[in-house]
């Protein structure tokens, strides 16, 4: 006899607190996915039901809140987190009961589990091709600013390493503002690139605080033309938050932008506006978190189970058409291979693509030492 | 079933005595530096179970507590920047380093704390024992090392004064090598100073008398 239960599946995403605004896409993105799949029959005939809570941008919630879906709802599979701090919280309780978590977020690398696949860009498949792209454009005086927790101190130190590879580079400064920064953290900052005038900022501030950076960036008069900022967190979200007038001309490395011309991104857009509307805009993360629960739903097909030990290798080595292209999920180490873009903020507040990788990289979370000028990551050229 | 090898020969246990080392471990006085969460309660319960004599605090303290032997610190990322004046003392005890992240920069700042074990958070209980263990026995193997290397060194150096001062009354009292050692040997034991005490004055009296003499 056939089993028609329903799929219980945990969605684990902020919608208040720092990170609520990119967490909110990913959510949609997981609640787009899990409809698709259900309006086409679920999987063999299930229907997935998501479990829901508000982690609130808090690692305690976040741990908490997870148990309480293994112990309690018990559901064998999580899609969540965005922060690393996040994510640290919810790794224990994904090991200690045997589930599997789905992160759909760019984090500094240096981890795995067997309890977690990552979807999300490692540093070797948007840092690299972030530092190269930009150095070339506009030279190597590089001034970082980040948010104050381990993943701009990491992604820093990838950078700073990067620049001084470059003859000639250096870091021209390294400053941190809180999480919860606000307008006025960022006027000595801004007052400073304008004294020393780097080629160009890199920044790894993340959530609400970015809009604040950049709209102080531009109350300081200063020209994306000659010192733009480059970004590997400032997605489509956060432009609509500071909106288009102030993020044109910055740059921004990501395995995905809603720009991208394909029949299969123009397909998931469509379903997407028809079912959410244009109030949250579709970006990166939200992408891995629409493409990771479609792994997660072929797995199962395959396994016939959502019972881990089974579930676990379908999913490694697994392959999905994503709107980003083809994906697959390396068994190695659980990262996904990706493709590098670099994207430009036009007038419209969306990114035209100026570069983008032929090939799928492969993750390679471990990496120490990156290399500037790496044939194998050379990308394509789109626009000047 | 895999049948046990039947020996001729009988085999030897030796019972020896616990190493004072493991003894110790009801004694220790541990200090540990760790937020009051799950995993701080779960190391410092892990520590009183072995029988150390813990003591808790959140955030660090600038001073260790008298009589500290070991301290655990929650390497947490938002105090990588931290500046624990009492790593600068020269008997600071062996510090072991809680960390979540295993990235780069966090490996980075245990180097530059000088941590000599590290310990995965979430901690479990099984494991900490041996990294107690074997943190203090490789401390205290450093420490002895430290102790021995700067013996030699200073007494690698009063041979070299020792040969410097026979060179110097070789040459100014036409004496032998052997007759130049005799010689600070029986001034250090008249004097009761070591023979490189003696040395070192020759030498010092030497350089003075040898300024004065390309100035005359």
């Amino acid at each position: 006899m056939a089993n028609k239960d329903p799929v219980k599946v945990g969605v684990l995403y902020s919608q208040t607190g720092v990170t609520s605004a990119i967490e909110s896409s990913q959510r949609l993105g997981t609640l787009l996915a899990i409809e698709e799949i259900n309006d086409n029959g679920g999987i063999d005939g299930r229907e997935i039901v998501a479990i829901e809570y508000d982690a609130a941008s808090d690692p305690y919630q976040f741990r908490n809140l997870a148990e309480r879906l293994v112990a309690i709802d018990n559901v064998n599979v999580i899609f969540g987190c965005y922060m690393s701090s996040t994510r640290k919280a919810v790794m224990p309780i994904v090991e200690k009961y045997n589930r599997i978590l789905f992160y759909a977020t760019l984090y500094e690398g240096f981890e795995f589990s067997n309890n977690i696949i990552y979807t999300g860009a490692a540093p070797n498949q948007n840092s690299v091709q972030l530092a190269d792209f930009m150095m070339s454009m506009f030279g190597g005086q590089v001034y970082l600013v980040g948010s104050d927790y381990i993943y701009p101190y990491e992604s820093n130190r990838i950078m700073s390493d990067l620049v001084h590879q470059r003859p000639g580079g250096s870091i021209v400064a390294q400053r941190y503002v809180p999480l919860n920064a606000g307008p006025k953290d960022f006027e000595s900052i801004v007052a400073e690139i304008k004294e020393c005038q780097p080629d160009f900022i890199f920044s790894t501030v993340v959530g609400d605080a970015t809009q604040h950076f950049y709209n102080a960036y531009a109350d300081a008069g200063l020209d994306p033309k000659l010192m733009p900022i480059g970004s590997l967190t400032t997605s489509e979200v956060e432009v609509a938050q500071m909106g288009a007038a102030v993020a044109a001309g910055h740059f921004t490395a990501a395995p995905y932008f809603a720009s991208i011309d394909s029949a299969e991104n123009h397909r998931v857009l469509q379903r997407f506006r028809t079912r959410f509307g244009d109030q949250i805009r579709p970006n990166a993360c939200w992408e891995a978190a629409y493409f990771q629960v479609h792994l997660f739903a072929n797995a199962m097909r395959g396994a016939g189970t959502d019972s881990v030990p089974v579930l676990m290798p379908e999913i490694l080595g697994s392959e999905f058409l994503a709107p980003q292209g083809r994906v697959r999920v390396e068994p190695a180490n659980h990262h996904t291979h990706l493709y590098p873009r670099i994207g430009r903020v036009n007038a419209k507040g969306e990114f035209a693509i100026v570069r983008a990788s032929r090939n799928a990289v492969v993750p390679d979370p471990y990496l120490v030492t990156h290399s500037l000028g790496d044939w194998t990551l050379a990308l394509e050229t789109l626009q000047e | 079933m895999v049948k046990p090898k039947t020996s001729t020969r009988s085999s030897m246990r030796v019972v020896r005595e616990a190493p004072q080392i493991l003894r110790d471990l009801r004694s220790l006085r541990v200090c540990v530096f760790h937020p009051r969460d799950q995993d701080g309660q779960g190391l410092t319960r892990q520590l009183e179970r072995i029988g150390c004599q813990v003591q808790a605090f959140w955030p660090p303290l600038p001073d260790l507590p008298e009589g500290t032997d070991v301290v655990f610190l929650a390497l947490s990322p938002d105090m990588l920047g931290a500046d624990y004046a009492w790593r600068q003392n020269e008997d600071a005890p062996p510090v072991i380093a809680v960390i979540a992240y295993e990235n780069p920069t966090l490996i980075e700042a245990v180097l530059r704390l000088g941590a000599i074990a590290t310990v995965a958070s979430p901690v479990r209980s099984f494991g900490l024992l041996s990294v107690l263990v074997l943190a203090r026995d490789w401390h205290s193997t450093v420490r002895k090392q430290q102790k021995r290397i700067a013996q030699l060194e200073s007494k690698l150096l009063g041979a070299r004064q020792i040969a410097e001062a026979q060179d110097i009354l070789c040459t100014q009292h036409g004496i032998s090598k052997e007759e130049a050692y005799r010689v600070i040997r029986e001034q250090a034991m008249q004097k009761r100073v070591t023979a490189e005490e003696i040395a070192r004055s020759i030498i010092n009296a030497n350089e003075i008398l040898g300024v004065k003499k390309l100035r005359s």
